[in-house]
Formats: C-alpha cells, structure tokens, sequence
C-alpha cells in the first residue's frame, strides 16, 4: 500500500482544497499546500528506506484488477530508475509550493492544480502498467496547461495553447503505440515486460518504437519538437517553470528509457546509432540557441533543451556507465534548472525585467541582490558541469559511458556542455557584473548616475533556491548515495541491451 | 524593450558647468537648499569630525612618536599596546587608520602646493641630513642610508606630509563638532549658512602656521620650520582638496584594468578618481568610494541621519551607499566654501578686470566639478 499512499496523499490535498473556504487567505492555503507536500516528501522518503537497492526488478509491487476487458489494471511497482525521479518530484513540488508568492488570483484551484500534477507524475513514474501510465502522463496534462494559461504572462494563451497542442499529440502517440501493441499481439495485455514484444516482427518493433520516440521526444523535448518548451517557460511563473523543467520534462526520459529501452531492445539496437546523433543535434541546437537569447529565462530553457539531449545520448549507447548517467543527469538537470528558474524569478520580481540587455551588475553588495547572484553563478557552474557539483557528475557519466560506443555523437555533446560555460558566463557577465543598472545604457553618462533602487531579497525567500544549491553541491560531492539506488536497476536495462547486442 | 518600473530607478539632475559657474558668482549654494540636505550635510560631517579626530591624532603621533621606526608594528595603536586594545584591533574593533594614510600617500604623491616646494628644498634636505647623521646610530637605518641615500629622506617627507595632515584634520574636526553645535543651537539653519560657517571657519584659520619638529635623543629637530613660512590653506588645504577631494587614485587592485581600458590619464593633473568624482556604489572600477571612510563614519553616525537613512531603500541594507552620497553633498558644500573663500577678488566689486578674474576662477572650477557627481547636488 506504500505507493498507493504516495498517489493518495497529493490526490486528498487537491481534493481537500476544493472543499476549503473559497474566502481562506491565500497564505493561509499555501500552507496547507505546503503541508501536504511536505507529508509527501516524508513518506517518499519512507520508500527510499524500504527500497531494497540490490534488487533491480519492480519493488513494492501492488496490482489489482480495474477493467480488465481494456487490460487496464491498478498495477504499481518502484525501481532503481523510478525512486530517485519520486524523490525529485516530492522535492520540487515543495519547491514550487514554497516559492509561490504573492498569488492573489484564484489560489484555491492554483494549489489543488499544483498537487494534483503532482499526483499525476508520481502515478506515472510508479505504474506498471501502460494504459495505467497513460492515464497518469494524461492527467498532469490539463492542470500545467490551466497553470500556464491562468498564472501566466502577456502571452499565455498562445504559449499554453502551443504546449496543450505539443503534448496532446505527445500523449496521441504514445497511446498509439500501446494500441499498436495489444493490435499486433492481439491481446489487451498492457503489462510492463520486454516478453510482450518478443514475438513482434522488427517492422512492427520499429514502427512502435518511432511513435514512442517521436511521443517521449516532444516532451523531452528534443529537436526539431522542442519550439513549445522556451514559449511555456517564458509565459509560466516561476513555481510552473520549476514543476515544468524539474520534473514534467524527465516523463519524457523516463518514458524513454522504461518503455523505449526497456521493451524494444531489438529495434533499440537498431536505431540506437540515429539516436545519439540526434542526440548531439539536440544538445548543439539547444546551445547555440541559448546563446541567442536576450532573456534570461528563454536561455535557461533551451539549456533544458541541450542537457535533457545527454539523457538520450545515454540511453542510446546504453551501457551500465552511461545508463547511471542518464539518471543522474535526470536528478541533476532537474534540480539545477529549478535553481536557476527560482534565481531568474528572484532577478525578475525584484527587477521587473529579465532582459540581458538592461540588467547590469546585479552582484553588487549593496544595492544588488548579491546573494541571489551567488547562488546563480553556483547554479550556472553546476550546469557546465564543473568538478564538486552534480552537473559534473551526470556528465561525465554520460560521456564516459558514451564514448565508446559512439565516440562522434559523445565529442559533439562535449561541445555542447562546453557551450553551456559560453552562454551561462555571458548570462553571468551580463547580468551580475559591471556597475549596477536596469536600464538600456543609451546616455553613458546618464548610466553611470543612475540611482538604483531595488528592494533587497528576504533570507526566506532564498531558501528554497539555497536548499537545491546544497542538494547540487551534495550529489556532486557525495554521488554514491544516488548511485547505489539505481545501479541495479540501469545494470539491469544495459544486459537487457547488451543480451541483444 | 520591456518596461521598467520607474520607482526602481532615480537619476538626478546634473547641472551644466555654466550653472554650477553661473552659482558660484552669485555666492549660491551649489547644493539644493532643503531640510533633507541640511540634515545630511550637517550630521555626516559631524560624524567626519569625529572621525577626523581620530585620525588627526593618530597621524600626529605617528608623525612624531613613530619616527623613522623600522617597523611600526603598532602604529595604530596610539602608544595603548594594552592586551584589551590589541585584542580590539585585531578584532577590528577600531577606526581605519589606514584611509588617513591613503589621503597622505595621495597627497604625498600629487604633490601640489608650497609645502611640497619646501619638501624639495635644500633647507629641508640640510635638516633631513642632520635627522640622518643622528639616526644612524639605528644599525638598520646606519647600513640602508649608504645603500640608499634618497630612502630616509623620503620616509621623512611622508612623516612630514602625515604631520601636516594631522594638523589641518584638527582644525577640520572640530570645524565640522562646532557646526553640528551651531546647527542644533539654530545659528545654522540653511545650506547656505551652512557653506558659509565652513568658509569662514576656513578663512579664520588660512593663516594658522604648519610646523613639524621632532625629538631625538632629547635634542629638537625641525623638519617644517616656522620660518618655512607654510599656512594652513594654500599649503595644506588646497592641496588636501587637489590630492582627495578631486584626483585621488585609481583603485589598487584595478589599476590594471583601468590602464587596460586607456582610462588613466599619463597627466596626474587630470585624474578625476577623487571623493567627488566617486562613484558610491562599489563597482570594482576607479572612481571608488572611501569604503574605509565609510565604514568608519557609520560607527559615529548620528541618530536623526540614521533614522532618516532608514526609511531609504534598503534601510541599514546599503547605509554605505547613502553614507557616500552624503558624504558626497558635504564635500561639495566644503568645496564650495573653500572656493568662496579663496576667489581672486571680493564678489560685490565693480571693476571689471576683477569681475573676469573672479568669473574665470568660478569657471575653471565649474568645468572640474560638472565631471564629478553633481547629480546629488539636485534636492
């Protein structure tokens, strides 16, 4: 029953917050929120001491019967692949809850929104199930796209309509392939086990595998699906862009590397070699266009974009080494983007712009936000991978798995992590150094009189950033701990390849 | 572009140098005359003048009990080498004397004005030369002088720039205590009573001596003699305004990104890194502000200005910016005092040669402030 209680106690806070007052103060129910949230992280990380990490299978299992005659079953199980993404989600979601400020606009539906997506990634990462996972990657669908559309920016009509329309055809073809599957088998067996496509012809494996591919690489996103990713990013708040980038993107990964990998290691093989040159594509497209931008948050997003193309570089050599890689490129992506999301929206709430071009010299000890430039010159660090910090880690990792395997698609993706210290330092250089001003330096001499008044960033409000700054430095510093919960099951997964290899 | 808020940004007027010219002939306040600017000139620089005590004295007796001592470990010290006043200052617990160092070095190093002519004399170089022929019974100081014969005489002229810097800090101190009295006893109620208790303090004082003897072995040496015939003003004053007030130095640690930058001048005549070209906030740049000095007036700073900074911004957040911008408008009132008090010719003549005089003098000096911080001249 422990996973059931892990959907359970988001799904009751969502539901409670329909039956609250409609006149509670919104911080009132943000403490609610926070509450649950934090009763779900305890319990997640309940399952963390109940998890057995030598064993590689499916833990905790629970399955019963739901409508049998679709082969919909109420199955739930853990591994080493799903545990750490749960303990990102209880964690970010946190986040996301505790950074939420200053909502004055519906905070009722806001709250319930924010924990039932959180139920819905929990109940994807934990369903053995296809169908059962579908309807979870569903669910969280609706309520990201209200969040963007409701809390939004200027233009969050269009970017939540291009996300509801990128991920609705995500979600169309994967759930194409599923049906494909119990088509071609010709039963309703929906059960998560690579012996449900060993007696598939290798068109038929392909064709599948494309449609998930395709499906799983929208909400990666990797290129040339990615345009609804710097749109959404741009328009959402801060707590959506955490959710949004911290956990919503690694269903895709997850995806990926658990139905992709995991069921059609066949015609994985076969398209294994296209996927890590996309994957090189991906991580050089994202870079480049990062270093375009203008807007701090645009850049953090097609940052997503680069880094989330090594997950698939992983999976595509899908060596054990590279596999651990993948999942600690997952952890840390997620954690380190949130970071930087929460910085950007600190820089933004204080300065009313996000634009490289009018911020200057935010570092300053007494009129800037030093702090908050302290913990984004640590986040961008992470992100370029630099020694001492998870970012490092997850990438060398993903390197040193790759590199054998494909050593062209591995050296292109180095230069894209080398483009990331490019794009990040100009972020850095542009923003947070040089004299303080917010103001296009049109008249020189008007620029260096200028008398900037910004208020100063509360302790409080640094805390959630300065909580995942710690959780980068600690997984840098002390990787074993993650490593050691999903060694077995990526070691798993890479025989299961190298059985077809 | 996106849109900024306005509340976030301020930008203060800056006059052109035909205003602040245009001001300076008409005996007008170049600062804006408000309630505001009264309390911050007049409590920053009670502050300064509390401050300035501290330094006056430390640079005296550095000047005179510190003399030629190797190593001056406890110079800061003012002879207390108790354990608790130790413990204090290494706790930095303590003034920063080293600004008042950094304010002799620079005015050591323009070197403008009669008392930097005497220091290159031959009556100064006979008295270094009789100081050294006593010294040299020090062993260290016996084997540098052959070695390097400029050193001591040097190290002299430096003893000899702090001593007189104390001295004009001490009239300086307790100008700036007796405005704060004036000001709260109601004789100063305005700017431009204030711009003019300064001059005439200033004035008062023009003609006070600067000498500076020291005892070695129980016999007197001078080293600025009365009959060198220097004074407070033209000799110290103006030239402590020319060295701190308007060139100043580059900051240290930049001095090679602003070279990098073709930003130093080769002529030191035309540095403008002085306190009133500073920019206040810290930029890692020139043009930097006596952070140390800042530092030091926050310890003194009184009540009614702290109260006022704290409804600003940041309250105590950034008081050092504030402090700076204060200190700023002071500075420029002190200015403008010691020009009102050293123009050519009386301002209310007629003839006309005078007039031209007095208007080229408003006008050379209106051309080197206008580069500085005039935007916090505006109310």
């Amino acid at each position: 029953m422990m996973l059931s209680i892990l959907l359970l106690i988001p799904l009751v806070g969502a539901l409670l917050f329909l039956i609250l007052p409609s006149n509670l103060a919104p911080t009132r129910m943000r403490s609610i929120a926070i509450a649950v949230l934090v009763v779900q992280l305890i319990w997640s990380l309940r399952l963390l001491f109940a998890f057995d990490p030598e064993i590689s299978g499916m833990q905790l299992q629970e399955s019963y019967s739901w409508v049998e005659k679709l082969g919909l079953r109420y199955e739930l199980g853990i591994d080493g692949l799903s545990l750490p993404l749960v303990l990102l989600n209880a964690a970010l979601t946190l986040v996301a809850a505790v950074c939420t400020r200053e909502l004055s606009e519906r905070p009722r539906l806001y709250f319930a929104l924010i924990l039932l997506i959180s139920c819905a990634v929990n109940g994807a990462f934990v369903a053995n199930n296809l169908l059962f996972f579908l309807l979870f990657y569903e669910l969280e669908l609706i309520p990201l796209w209200l969040l963007i559309l409701i809390w939004g920016g200027v233009q969050r009509v269009y970017a939540a309509t291009k996300f509801l329309l990128f991920t609705a055809l995500s979600g169309v073809l994967i759930l194409a392939a599923f049906l494909g599957l119990a088509l071609i088998n010709g039963s309703v067996d929906f059960s998560l086990s690579p012996l449900i496509t060993e007696n598939i012809s290798m068109t038929s494996q392909l064709l599948l595998l494309g449609c998930l591919l395709v499906g799983f690489g929208i909400k990666i996103p990797l290129v040339p699906f990615h345009s609804w990713l710097p749109d959404a990013h741009t328009q959402a708040s801060t707590p959506v862009s955490v959710l949004l980038a911290g956990v919503l993107l690694k269903l895709g990964t997850y995806g990926l590397l658990r139905f992709g990998l995991g069921m059609f290691p066949d015609a994985w093989a076969l398209l294994a070699p296209a996927m890590a040159i996309w994957a090189a594509i991906s991580v050089l497209y994202g870079s480049f266009a990062a270093i375009a931008q203008r807007d701090m948050k645009r850049m953090v997003a097609f940052s997503s974009v680069g880094h989330m193309g090594y997950v698939l570089l992983a999976a595509a050599a899908a060596t054990p080494v590279a596999l651990t890689g993948a999942v600690f490129q997952m952890v840390s992506h997620g954690l380190i983007s949130a970071l930087l999301f929460l910085l950007v929206g600190i820089v933004y709430r204080k300065t009313g712009t996000r634009d490289l071009e009018v911020l200057r010299g935010l570092l300053n000890p007494e009129r800037g936000l030093p702090f908050t430039g302290t913990l984004m010159i640590l986040g961008v660090m992470a992100s370029a991978g630099l020694p001492g910090t998870a970012g490092f880690i997850s990438e060398f990792l993903v390197f040193r798995g790759s590199i054998q395997t494909y050593p062209l698609a591995t050296l292109l993706s180095m230069v894209g992590s080398g483009l990331t210290a490019v794009y990040f330092l100009l972020l850095v250089n542009r923003a947070f150094f040089g004299r303080l001003a917010i103001t296009p330096a049109d008249d020189p001499e008007l620029h260096k009189r200028l008398d900037v008044q910004l208020a100063p960033v509360a302790l409080r409000e640094t805390i959630p950033a300065l909580a995942l700054a710690i959780a980068v430095i600690s997984i840098g510093l002390l990787p074993v701990g993650l490593g050691s919960v999903s060694n077995a099951a990526t070691g798993a997964m890479a025989q299961l390849f190298a059985g077809v290899g | 572009m996106p849109v900024i808020p306005s509340e976030l940004v301020r930008s203060g007027a800056v006059p052109s140098a035909l205003d602040l010219q245009r001001k300076l002939l008409a005996s007008e306040p170049l600062l804006a005359d408000t309630e505001t600017h009264l309390i911050e000139v007049v409590d920053v620089l009670k502050s300064y003048g509390e401050v300035l005590d501290a330094y006056s004295k430390n640079l005296i007796y550095q000047a005179e009990d510190q003399f030629l001592v190797p190593f001056p470990l406890f110079k800061y010290l003012n002879g207390d080498k108790s354990i608790a006043k130790i413990w204090r200052h290494l706790c930095h617990d303590r003034i920063n004397f080293e600004y008042a160092e950094y304010c002799m070095k620079s005015m050591l190093w323009h070197g403008t004005g009669g008392m930097d002519a005497y220091l290159d004399s031959d009556q100064f170089l006979n008295n270094c030369a009789l100081i050294i022929a006593r010294k040299r019974r020090d062993p260290l100081l016996g084997i540098l002088n052959p070695l390097f014969p400029q050193f001591l005489a040097e190290l002299i002229r430096a003893a000899a720039t702090t001593h007189a810097l104390g001295q004009f800090w001490r009239v300086m101190s307790d100008l700036f205590i007796d405005l704060a009295s004036a000001e709260a006893d109601g004789r100063v109620s305005s700017i431009a009573e204030l711009v003019d208790f300064i001059k005439l303090g200033l004035v008062a004082a023009a003609a006070n001596p600067i000498s500076y003897g020291v005892q070695i072995d129980g016999n007197h040496y001078w080293i600025l003699p009365p009959e060198a015939g220097l004074t407070f003003l033209g000799d110290v004053a103006v030239p402590y305004v020319e060295a701190v007030f308007l060139r100043g130095t580059p900051f240290l640690g930049t001095v090679s990104f602003n070279a990098q930058a073709q930003q130093i001048s080769p002529d030191q005549a035309k540095f403008c890194y002085g306190a009133l070209y500073a920019d206040p906030l810290p930029s890692m740049g020139a043009g930097i502000p006596p952070s140390l000095l800042m530092q030091d007036m926050y310890r003194h700073l009184p009540l009614r200005l702290e109260q006022l900074y704290e409804g600003r911004t940041r309250g105590a957040g950034d008081v050092r910016v504030k402090i700076c911008s204060s200190f700023q408008k002071a500075m420029f009132c002190v200015t403008n005092a010691a020009i009102a008090g050293t123009f050519p010719h009386g301002l209310a003549g007629a003839d006309a040669a005078e007039i031209a005089a007095d208007g080229a003098y408003a006008n050379a000096w209106a051309q080197r402030l206008c580069q500085g911080r005039t935007d916090c001249l505006a109310a």
